[in-house]
């Protein structure tokens, strides 16, 4: 019962074929090409390479952000696309979550550092409770320093994940002690992390909807922000920092 | 003409699209879901909130589509979709959802201008419309002059060089005070005023010059307002909207007229957005008609960003077996050339 998974949150462009055994096939590319024009042909090549028809597909999953909001919905516009096209279920996957899934290990927490611009990060903190991840801090955008307070605050080692580890994290000697970064490898988004997450979600018919489903963006549009600026707001202020 | 069901997809700035086109004229359906109340506020179009709408709208769109046209998916036999020009990250959900669609159903993909689909709309609300003819497409960001030799035969005879109509629009209309989008408020305010009350100038008035330019014209209706904003006079708003129109209207006629008799065609069509200008499309027939020629332009539904437009170049550029691969990527910058 293989199910396709896209993660195009990133610079990382990855697609992966998986069912409840084994990870079939997997394409990841981080060579700065345009997702919009390789995810399909990619798509394409990851079914060869994993001998699975369009047809015997029995889910869609998609890596929903935070991220690069162009990159979110050029993965969600063709995952929804397939999804109504083969009449099959889409999964929704938090991007924070996908990078949790490269340390699935008990006694750790894991810290996803998303780039949120601005020399700002998408952070929150999962732990792996035997069958899946527990949410203990919700994604929020955080400085980097305030997300390094809050990986100190945890009792336990950190793995911190995430494209801006590279960017901001690694040379700094002021690193919290429990902080550990992991290699290359293991700090972008793969469409298997994505696979694997979604088949649970499968096995518990938790399936969203093809015509609500949105890329998780954290952050507003800055013509939004710019304008309440201007103008004031009724509504209550977000939790989320501008 | 055979009888291919064609799906369209048209994103490219702020309405989500959809139709279903039988052979290349019969809209079955067509579907416009736009985000003008939206954007009213912030005074035009914000493409990062285009695109957030067009993600959640495009399925939606689509399904509704199929619906009422009364056909499932395994009808389609070729996929249509606006790459360009547009806002990049609002063409990109239509590519993307596009790809995907055509891709998972195994049908061709057709990678369509937005503006060559302008001109089309023209092959459906005219049912007996052939080419060659002159095209004068009038947008929002393109004003040109094309001479359509046949179905998937162009040539550009001019374009804007800076503004284009439909822009300068909007930019005198923000500065008057009045509501986003300008273009249709400019129009009604219009048949308020005298045309002839303020000399505004024209630019590229040499024959045989096709190209077109707005920003002079914008600047000296800016500098007009401060002006007698200086001096403490009164606007009066209505005939600065109506002899501002008045001037972008004679430039576009001129120009157009002098391209139909250098072509030798024996018909104008109007397109785009700003082709819903009543006064426009009024003077140009009138012209028309003077000299003998077939004027056409699309119902005002046509005249919008649509779907069925889109659908309906898609099926005569598969007819000559122009198709898109996989590796399809939004244009946002495409241009009108020859073809």
């Amino acid at each position: 019962m293989p199910i396709l998974a896209i993660d195009t949150a990133t610079m990382v462009s990855s697609v992966a074929v998986a069912d409840e055994k084994r990870l079939l096939a997997e394409l990841t590319v981080q060579t700065r090409l345009t997702h919009s024009e390789t995810l399909l042909p990619h798509i394409e090549k990851v079914l060869q390479l994993a001998g699975v028809k369009k047809a015997e597909l029995t889910g869609v999953a998609v890596s929903l952000g935070p991220g690069s909001f162009t990159g979110l919905r050029i993965g969600l516009a063709a995952a929804k696309a397939i999804s109504y096209g083969l009449s099959i279920p889409i999964f929704g996957i938090p991007t924070t979550e996908v990078l949790a899934w490269h340390y699935p290990v008990p006694g750790i927490a894991v810290v996803p550092f998303i780039d949120a611009q601005k020399g700002n990060v998408y952070s929150a903190v999962y732990t792996w409770q035997g069958d899946g991840f527990a949410e203990v801090s919700p994604v929020q955008v955080y400085s980097v320093d305030e997300a390094l307070a809050l990986c100190a605050s945890q009792q336990m080692t950190v793995m911190a994940v995430g494209d801006m580890v590279a960017k901001k994290l690694a040379g700094r000697e002021d690193l919290p002690a429990n902080v550990q970064l992991p290699p290359q490898h293991l700090l972008m988004p793969r469409a298997a992390n994505v696979a694997m997450a979604a088949l649970r979600r499968q096995q518990e018919g938790r399936e969203d909807s093809v015509m609500d489903l949105e890329p998780v963006y954290i952050r507003r549009s800055e013509a939004e922000v710019l304008w309440e600026k201007r103008h004031g707001t009724d509504n209550e202020k977000e939790k989320v920092q501008p | 003409m055979d009888n291919k069901i064609t799906l369209a997809i048209e994103s490219s700035c702020d309405e989500t699209s959809a139709a279903v086109l039988r052979g290349g004229r019969e809209v079955l359906s067509l579907v416009i879901s736009t985000q003008i109340p939206v954007h009213q506020k912030f005074g035009g179009v914000v493409p990062e909130i285009a695109s957030r709408k067009h993600i959640v709208n495009i399925m939606p769109v689509i399904d509704e589509t199929l619906q009422k046209a009364g056909l499932s998916l395994s009808d389609i036999d070729q996929v249509a979709v606006t790459y360009g020009p547009g806002l990049v990250g609002a063409l990109l959900v239509g590519v993307s959802a596009a790809k995907a669609l055509a891709f998972t159903l195994g049908v061709p993909l057709i990678g369509v201008n937005h503006l060559e689909g302008h001109i089309f709309a023209n092959f459906i609300s005219h049912p007996d419309l052939k080419p060659p003819f002159m095209a004068l497409v009038v947008s929002g960001g393109h004003t040109s002059l094309v001479h359509v030799k046949d179905y998937n035969s162009f040539a550009l005879m001019g374009q804007t060089r800076d503004d284009a109509a439909g822009e300068a629009f909007d930019k005198v209309a923000r500065v008057m005070g009045l509501p986003y989008p300008g273009g249709p408020q400019i129009d009604r305010l219009a048949q308020e005023g005298d045309p002839h009350a303020i000399d505004f100038p024209k630019a590229l008035q040499e024959k045989g010059n096709y190209e077109f330019s707005f920003s002079g014209l914008k600047s000296a209706v800016l500098n007009y307002l401060n002006s007698m904003k200086c001096k403490n006079l009164p606007v009066n708003k209505a005939d600065v909207a109506a002899s501002f129109q008045n001037t972008v209207i004679e430039v576009l006629i001129a120009k157009a007229m002098d391209a139909v008799r250098e072509s030798g065609c024996d018909t104008l069509v109007l397109a785009g957005g700003v082709a819903a200008n009543s006064s426009l499309e009024g003077r140009l027939r009138e012209a028309a008609d003077r000299e003998g020629i077939r004027f056409c332009y699309p119902d005002k539904l046509l005249c919008t960003d649509n779907a069925a437009m889109i659908g309906c170049r898609g099926y005569y550029q598969a007819q000559a077996g122009i198709y898109s691969d996989l590796y399809l990527n939004a244009v946002p910058g495409l241009a009108l050339t020859d073809l």
